[in-house]
């Protein structure tokens, strides 16, 4: 398929709005914290609770920055474009013997290969960062991905369970740890 | 001996969305069942909240239509709390919804309708997604798309606080109004989002209403299901997305009831059946009749095409030409042809990109009139709007000091569950025959349920992206004989 004769002019023009994707090719190098997950689903808003002590405890710098977000599909690739480090902080569910607060430490080639979403809802991360590449956007050269096991993620209700709440602040000074300049 | 097939494209470790299909003896498809994971508690969750949290609560249920949510919840309060919004809030809050639908409509079509007919049904799943599509339309085309939807979602940021999750709602009217500046944007961005959807549907009429197999399969019986539809219209009847009444068809386009959204449960009932966690919808006054289709039938169907079956026209007039264009193509309306919701979806997503342009240019958009306060507590709100794939029902009622003592919820994917189970088992008995599915033909059964582009997470209240969908083929006595997995 290619693109026919008579097709509408769509010539880009600037908006006004805040950018969605940065585009400061000279700042420092750029990461990006990402909590993931929906706080009304109890220990499946572990991600979002840990940016937010993370974002509690620790001062900041202007090349990081700290996210939360109850999202998925496409949509993520709007936050991580233009980022050159990409660390992620989900809950997951998992069929294997390790007890609920265990900590997977994934990349993105452990998600699995790209494949075909059943719904514009279930674009992967894999999938959305092959996609930002192909269409010329900077993707991040690493993503990092910390996953906690939660048991339990249909009941709505606020609040972590005790081993997940027990996870948040070890591993919000992990990742500080791994962000602050050295 | 039956078979059991499996699919599983998604790669989280979970369960939770599930096609059932059962084989006969032959191998041949006997049954269908498309069913979802419970989850619990929302109504709880909600009980004793102020009522005003709600449109902050409710786009948490789902991390890709949250504006809809939002937006019912929203129009919930307005009656709740006995308010009109003023003419300009009207307008802004119509800005937000249409800006989300060409964003949403965009993202179905070249996301996951296209590959199927731009890469091919029966193309080799590793290409026959958003990648290989990228690969045959080129990099351009597919710049446009992720631009025009840049573009609308920095109108939801601009207006919502955020995107894609809109902050909060106000009974009466919006929080913040749109300066002279942000409107020329706005019209900026409304005519790039019109362009753009023209050339998406000449797209769609060069690669598959001019390609005849792909025709052919858009007419194929296998994607034919004979259904009432139901939409929302404006008082053209044609159709409308934020406001109006809704009106319900019969398979053979006359109208079976037009009502005001207040009293959808006079006409819409639910109804429990053991194999699934959604409540199924159908047309009260019919009584439920059970899973099939025709006249017979009290299940009716909702979402693009249902919204142009069930209306008289679209309200915009490139929109309505591109319509009269559809039915004139597939020979007649109502038009039963699943594959069809990919088409209106794309002539829906014209008319809220040219709503836009008109909105952009109604001077009372920038007033500073952007709410009315004259709340007075009703203790009862019934909000409705049409999300992108269906009619989406809040009902709130609260004590005296407007705290939530009921919800109740009816999303898209409630009214469709029953039809995309009758959908799945006519592709199914279509493409399916003794027992040895190959991938290919899996895909086209598999299209049958993408049309509609299901919101599991709507139907039962969560994120989704966490919901893999699983096909499973049964023989006759229920036992699972063998898997095919993708995505493994």
């Amino acid at each position: 398929m290619r693109e026919g004769r008579g097709l509408p002019s769509l010539a880009a023009a600037p908006f006004s709005g805040e950018k969605v994707f940065p585009t400061n090719a000279m700042a420092p190098q750029r990461i990006l914290v990402l909590g993931l997950g929906n706080t009304i689903l109890g220990d499946d808003g572990v991600g979002i609770s840990i940016v937010r002590e993370i974002r509690k405890t620790w001062k900041g710098r202007p090349s990081v920055e700290v996210v939360e977000a109850s999202l998925g599909g496409m949509v993520l690739l709007d936050l991580i474009a233009g980022f050159d480090k990409v660390i992620v902080i989900d809950a997951i569910m998992t069929d294997d013997q390790n007890p609920a607060g265990f900590l997977y430490e994934l990349a993105l080639g452990d998600l699995g290969d790209v494949v075909r979403p059943y719904a514009s809802h279930a674009l992967d991360l894999q999938t959305t960062v092959e996609l930002g590449k192909r269409l010329g956007h900077k993707m991040p050269a690493a993503v990092k991905i910390y996953a906690i096991k939660i048991e339990e993620n249909t009941i709505f209700r606020e609040g972590l369970t005790p081993p997940i709440e027990e996870v948040v602040s070890r591993l919000a000074r992990r990742v500080i740890g791994e962000i602050e300049p050295i | 001996m039956g078979k059991t097939i499996s699919i599983n494209p998604v790669t989280r470790l979970e369960g939770h969305g599930k096609i059932e299909i059962f084989l006969n003896d032959q191998g041949d498809v006997e049954d269908a069942y498309f069913q979802v994971t419970e989850l619990r508690g929302f109504e709880r969750f909600c009980l004793g909240r102020p009522a005003e949290e709600m449109p902050r609560i409710v786009p948490n249920i789902c991390g890709v239509c949250p504006t809809p949510h939002n937006m019912a919840s929203t129009k919930a309060l307005d009656k709740l709390y006995g308010v009109e919004p003023t003419i300009t809030a009207k307008l802004i809050r119509q800005l937000q919804y249409n800006a989300f639908y060409v964003e949403d409509h965009f993202i179905h079509f070249f996301f996951l309708a296209s590959p199927d007919f731009v890469v091919g049904p029966d193309a080799d799943p590793a290409e026959r997604n958003i990648l290989g599509v990228v690969q045959k339309v080129g990099l351009e085309i597919a710049g446009k798309v992720i631009e025009v939807r840049k573009r609308c979602r920095d109108i939801l940021r601009l207006l919502g606080s955020k995107a894609p999750h809109p902050e909060g709602g106000l009974p009466g009217g919006v929080s913040r109004g749109i300066t002279e500046e942000e409107r020329v944007t706005i019209k900026e961005t409304a005519d790039y989002a019109v362009e753009f959807a023209k050339f998406a549907l000449q797209l769609f009429k060069s690669v598959v209403v001019s390609n005849p197999a792909y025709l052919d399969l858009v007419l194929n019986d296998a994607y034919n299901l004979n259904t009432y539809y139901m939409g929302m219209v404006d008082e053209d009847k044609n159709v409308s997305f934020y406001d109006g009444s809704i009106r319900v068809v019969n398979p053979e386009g006359k109208e079976r009831a037009l009502f005001d959204p207040q009293y959808y449960a006079d006409h819409i009932a639910e109804w429990v059946e053991p194999w699934t966690y959604i409540r199924l919808t159908y047309l009260k006054v019919l009584g439920w009749q059970g899973l099939k289709e025709g006249y017979g039938s009290s299940l009716y169907r909702v979402g693009p095409l249902a919204r142009l079956n069930a209306s008289k026209g679209m309200a915009t007039p490139e929109a309505q030409a591109a319509y009269e264009e559809m039915y004139a193509t597939l020979g007649m309306k109502p038009a039963h042809n699943t594959l069809a919701f990919h088409w209106a979806r794309l002539i829906e997503a014209l008319q809220a990109a040219e709503d836009m342009q008109r909105i952009a240019g109604d001077p009372l958009l920038t007033s500073k009139d952007i709410r009315n306060m004259n709340l007075r507590l009703t203790k009862k709100g019934i909000g409705c709007v049409e999300a992108a794939r269906g009619t989406l029902i809040h009902h709130y009622e609260t004590d005296d000091k407007g705290l939530i003592n009921k919800v109740n919820l009816i999303v898209a994917t409630q009214h469709n569950a029953a039809p995309i189970c009758l959908s799945v088992k006519k592709a199914a008995k279509g493409f399916v025959h003794g027992g040895e599915p190959k991938e290919g033909l899996l895909n086209m059964v598999e299209m049958a349920f993408r049309a509609y582009d299901p919101c599991l997470g709507c139907a039962t209240h969560t994120l989704p992206g966490k919901m893999p969908l699983e096909i499973v083929l049964r023989d006759r006595d229920g036992n699972v004989v063998d898997r095919i997995s993708r995505g493994e």
